[in-house]
């Protein structure tokens, strides 16, 4: 009887779980992923007021220029955040289509002149007078909730290659649009995500490999088309064999890091920030972090990443409904491989491309876009912890 | 737990592989970022300095020059050059407008380049003085720039310009002495090191530091500059009174090789010299008594006698017969008295420097013999004098030379030598040693460690008993014979002239001369050892007694007022100077005629032309003459 009541009650939880705006659970914080977020966007201000004051001082005429706008993005992005905690995840599902629209839809109107922004040489943002932002940060978390909305709507098929191939279409399309405004870099991340989230999904292995053929393949056109590239590759080769063309960035990354030590010069004592490092705000700015805070500052960041990027998985582990778990997957994934690929920029493991730091970095749409993502992660791992009796027998529970 | 039933791997399996892949690129970073900051950090930190701070040169000035009484010749003192940094020049217009009204540059060149941005800095003026300096720093202008140099002041100005060379506007020494001994006397830069950013531009918060320039060392000549100064004017007045090519002069101390002075005229202001004009700089740079050589003439036949001397292949009182010439292998090689000096000692025939017996000495010495002691007296060798571009002169190959070149080579034709060297061989005949001549007595740096150099006997020429022989001879020439010209009344002088052809292109080159004169003083213990040259003198005379011993004379009463050196028997000097003689007229008397009434005055003559009569003399009638003097007669 009382097993019978259960039932019931799970079945009134499950379609309320369905339909309603709010979760209405119990409040469970996942510190694990809150406590490295706020330690990072803080820390994120402090590197960006340091990074910047300079620059910001010599080109804008004020020091605080980055990171007025920086605050005002983890302001905004900390609400967005705490809304996503409490809203109910599950019902992005239903937006999935909506999302990879609204995806499609930002990274077309990038090239719509007077709209679209250009600037050094790309066309990566959307503005609305004072307003701007860039359609691939939001573009890529549109594709992370269709993929997910996809891929646990139709779990049965992603073993097909049809199956998969709903996926693969909107991450090339994605991809084919970043690659033309051009960016390379959020192109690399799309499409690392894309093959992480056709993992999880359950591709099989077979079929993965088939997949990386054609982007092996893909990569040596890419950098046929766009001759600077060869250039870039050349300069992450050797950088020192052109100091003041194409290796300029690494080498002054490279300096900014190695003058840092193990414990680094002093919080704001930083010399490549005085503009010999570009991008020393956003892009570089982990080469700052290394440079003011040291071997020890640079790797707790990173420890600060990889506990929030395990946390993240966890929570997928521990998903209660597909959805849910891919969803964890790929917020968890899309961290992952920008923190990689920003930090292996940084220190010359691969070739310079433009990709910001995740919280840290400035730029108010990316830290907007990751805390919400955050948001959404929490609120994964709040409705894991709901102590329903219901999932002792029915824990394989789809939507 | 989900599961996934078309995978080979759970859901699980795969989640745990991205977590892993996570961790295995983290480590990777990890690794990667101790190599960058730990293994590598050091070297890349050194050059991110180098590249982060902005060193601003502070010049350790170059050190000073000075003569043997501590008189500076050469120093340096600190000035600014201006630059002009376009990306921070905020009025154009305004920084053209001033700077080219305090530092007299073109008002449109420093207005382009006020502008111009295409590169981070322009030079507006070099060297530019403290005032100057100050001045520009008091208008306030935003975009110009001072660094700090140094410029190179000559305070004598054209006083040994050929000696102390010059620099280049980047004080780097260029010629002369200055480039010799650029290393010593060159300064360590310090530096100032700022902070700046990329553009150049200080940083607020920077800290300067500075390493300090250290001065170059001071350099001790040889040269007393008031003997220079004696022989400059000198010199300078040979220059215009001979219209010669170029007067050259040294004197040397005898007993160690020093240089005291030396001077050239043409010479040009070391302050400013010509360096628009390649041509003319080159021709300054170098100081052709080392450098260039000449045919010595008479001069040399000093050392043929010393040789002569030495070997004992003739004495004091021999005596030998000139007709006018010599024939040697059947080649006739005339005296520079066509008509001979008739019956003469040798120390006549020193006096009257007769060809005829200098060719005799020679052939009885031989090549090899001559040869030996020329070159134990230094001729066909450099001397080794400090300074570049020392010229060894030229000698014929000794297994080439028949007895006309020996009888040729004994009164100082064909062989060539440089004035220095010239010099430097007739000490050491005078004095028994050769010496190494020498510029430089002493180096000091900055912080006070002296180096003394002490001077170099290079061997043994010949004995005091010769040497004082050659003296006595020497001094006979000046007080009995070539009139006089270089006599000083109460001091004892010997002296030689000399004139000798010049050679074009290995043709002599007719009615150029080069005329000479060496002169030594004490005569019993030579110190001050002179040789003055007349290059092409074309005032109308070029016997080395009358274009090169006057002047002799008057630098031998100015060193001798210089060194508070009072005259000895000044009465019986003067009273042989008193012992003039009246010019007679030999206008229109036959040649034996003329001759023969100049003989019986105590007077020589020359002959120009050819003709049986006398229809011109260089002395008109009635002049007063002293013993010895000569006359030129025209026929």
């Amino acid at each position: 009887m009382k097993f019978l009541s259960l039932a019931k009650k799970q079945k009134v939880f499950d379609e309320k779980l369905k339909t309603s705006f709010f979760y209405k659970g119990k409040h469970s914080i996942n510190w694990y992923v809150l406590v490295p977020t706020i330690a990072l966007v803080v820390l994120g201000i402090i590197m960006v007021y340091s990074a910047s004051s300079y620059t910001a001082e010599q080109n804008y005429g004020n020091s605080m220029f980055f990171v007025q706008k920086q605050i005002i993005g983890a302001v905004l992005g900390l609400g967005v955040c705490a809304f996503c905690y409490f809203m109910n995840y599950n019902i992005l599902i239903k937006l999935r289509y909506y999302a990879l629209a609204v995806g499609i839809i930002f990274l077309c109107i990038v090239f719509i002149p007077g709209i679209g922004i250009e600037s050094y040489g790309a066309k990566r943002w959307i503005g609305f007078g004072f307003f701007s932002f860039q359609a691939s940060e939001i573009a890529k978390f549109c594709f992370i909730i269709f993929c997910a909305g996809y891929m646990a709507k139709n779990k049965d098929r992603l073993g097909t290659f049809k199956g998969a191939l709903p996926v693969l279409c909107a991450g090339l399309v994605m991809c084919f649009l970043i690659m033309c405004e051009p960016n390379m870099s959020i192109t690399l991340c799309v499409g690392a995500l894309m093959l992480v989230m056709l993992l999880v999904g359950g591709i099989k292995i077979r079929h993965l490999f088939y997949l990386l053929i054609p982007i092996v393949i893909a990569i040596p056109i890419l950098i046929l088309i766009e001759p600077y590239r060869i250039d870039r590759i050349l300069a992450f080769l050797d950088p020192w064999a052109s100091p003041q063309g194409e290796g300029f960035q690494l080498i002054q990354s490279l300096y900014s890091l190695g003058s840092g030590g193990f414990f680094g010069v002093g919080l704001f004592n930083s010399r490549a920030k005085y503009s010999f490092l570009p991008f020393s705000e956003s892009d570089f700015i982990f080469s700052i972090i290394g440079e003011e805070l040291g071997l020890v500052g640079a790797v707790c960041v990173l420890v600060l990443f990889g506990i929030l990027i395990i946390a993240g998985l966890n929570i997928a582990k521990k998903a209660r409904t597909r959805f849910g778990c891919y969803l964890a997957t790929g917020i968890s994934a899309i961290i992952a491989i920008q923190v990689i690929l920003n930090v292996m920029v940084v220190t010359g493991l691969v070739p310079p491309t433009g990709l910001p730091l995740p919280f840290v970095s400035a730029g108010s749409t990316s830290l907007v876009v990751f805390l919400a993502s955050v948001g959404v992660l929490l609120n994964i791992h709040r409705q894991n912890t709901q102590n329903l009796s219901y999932m002792l027998f029915s824990p394989l529970k789809a939507n | 737990m989900l599961k996934n039933k078309y995978s080979s791997f759970s859901l699980q399996k795969r989640l745990l592989a991205i977590m892993i892949a996570v961790i295995f690129l983290f480590i990777v970073i990890f690794i990667k970022l101790f190599v960058v900051q730990i293994l590598q950090g050091q070297t890349l930190q050194m050059r991110a300095i180098s590249q982060w701070t902005r060193d601003l040169t502070m010049s350790g000035l170059r050190g000073n020059i000075t003569d043997s009484t501590g008189e500076v010749l050469a120093t340096s003192y600190t000035s600014y050059n201006v630059y002009v940094r376009a990306s921070n020049v905020t009025d154009a217009e305004d920084v053209a407008l001033n700077l080219s009204e305090i530092l007299g540059v073109d008002y449109q060149t420093v207005l382009k380049k006020a502008k111009d941005r295409t590169s981070s800095e322009h030079l507006i003026k070099q060297q530019v003085s403290y005032d100057d300096a100050r001045l520009i720093l008091t208008k306030n202008l935003s975009g110009v720039y001072l660094t700090e140099t140094s410029t190179r002041y000559y305070p004598f100005e054209n006083l040994l310009s050929n000696v102390l060379g010059f620099c280049t506007v980047d004080n780097v020494g260029q010629a002369g002495l200055e480039a010799f001994y650029d290393s010593y006397l060159q300064g360590i830069n310090g530096s100032t090191y700022t902070e700046s950013d990329i553009t150049g531009l200080e940083i607020s918060s920077s800290t300067t530091s500075y390493t300090v320039g250290i001065s170059g060392c001071t350099i001790e000549l040889t040269i007393d500059v008031n003997i220079q100064q004696i022989l400059q004017t000198i010199v300078d007045t040979a220059y215009l009174e001979q219209e010669a090519q170029g007067v050259h002069a040294i004197i040397m101390d005898a007993t160690n090789g020093d240089i005291l002075a030396m001077a050239s005229s043409p010479s040009f202001d070391l302050n400013n010299p010509p360096r628009d004009d390649v041509e003319s700089l080159m021709q300054s740079s170098k100081n052709s008594m080392i450098t260039d050589i000449y045919e010595p003439g008479s001069t040399f036949k000093l050392f043929t006698l010393a040789a002569a001397l030495e070997e004992g292949v003739t004495s004091l009182d021999e005596k030998f017969y000139d007709q006018g010439f010599r024939i040697v292998d059947g080649q006739k090689i005339k005296c520079w008295k066509t008509n001979g000096h008739g019956s003469q000692t040798l120390v006549e025939g020193v006096c009257n420097s007769c060809n005829s017996v200098f060719m005799d000495l020679g052939l009885r010495l031989g090549v090899d013999t001559l040869y030996s002691y020329l070159e134990k007296f230094g001729i066909g060798s450099k001397t080794g004098v400090d300074f570049a571009g020392e010229s060894s002169g030229i000698m014929m190959d000794v297994d080439s030379v028949k007895n006309v070149d020996l009888a040729r080579i004994s009164f100082g034709q064909a062989i060539a030598v440089t004035p220095l060297q010239m010099l430097a061989s007739v000490c050491g005949v005078l004095t028994g040693t050769l010496y190494q001549p020498r510029f430089v007595k002493s180096i000091t740096s900055a912080n006070g460690v002296t180096k003394e150099f002490s001077s170099v006997a290079k061997g043994q020429t010949v004995s005091s008993k010769t040497s004082e022989q050659i003296l006595y001879m020497m001094e006979q020439v000046v007080s009995k014979s070539d009139g006089l010209y270089s006599f000083v009344p109460g001091y004892r002088i010997g002296g030689k002239t000399g004139t000798a052809q010049k050679y074009e292109n290995g043709v002599v080159a007719t009615g150029k001369y080069v005329s000479s004169f060496v002169g030594c003083y004490p005569v019993d213990d030579p110190k001050y050892v002179l040789l003055f040259c007349v290059d092409e003198p074309s005032a109308g005379q070029y016997y080395g007694s009358l274009v090169a011993a006057p002047y002799a004379k008057q630098i031998f009463s100015g060193l001798f007022d210089y060194l508070g050196i009072e005259p000895t028997n000044l009465d019986e000097d003067l009273e042989k100077l008193m012992e003039t003689i009246e010019m007679p007229n030999l206008v229109g008397y036959s040649l034996t005629e003329a001759a023969s009434i100049i003989k019986s005055m105590k007077l020589q003559y020359e002959i120009d032309g050819e003709g049986g009569y006398v229809v011109w003399q260089s002395v008109a009638p009635g002049e007063m003459l002293y013993e010895n003097e000569i006359v030129l007669l025209k026929l």
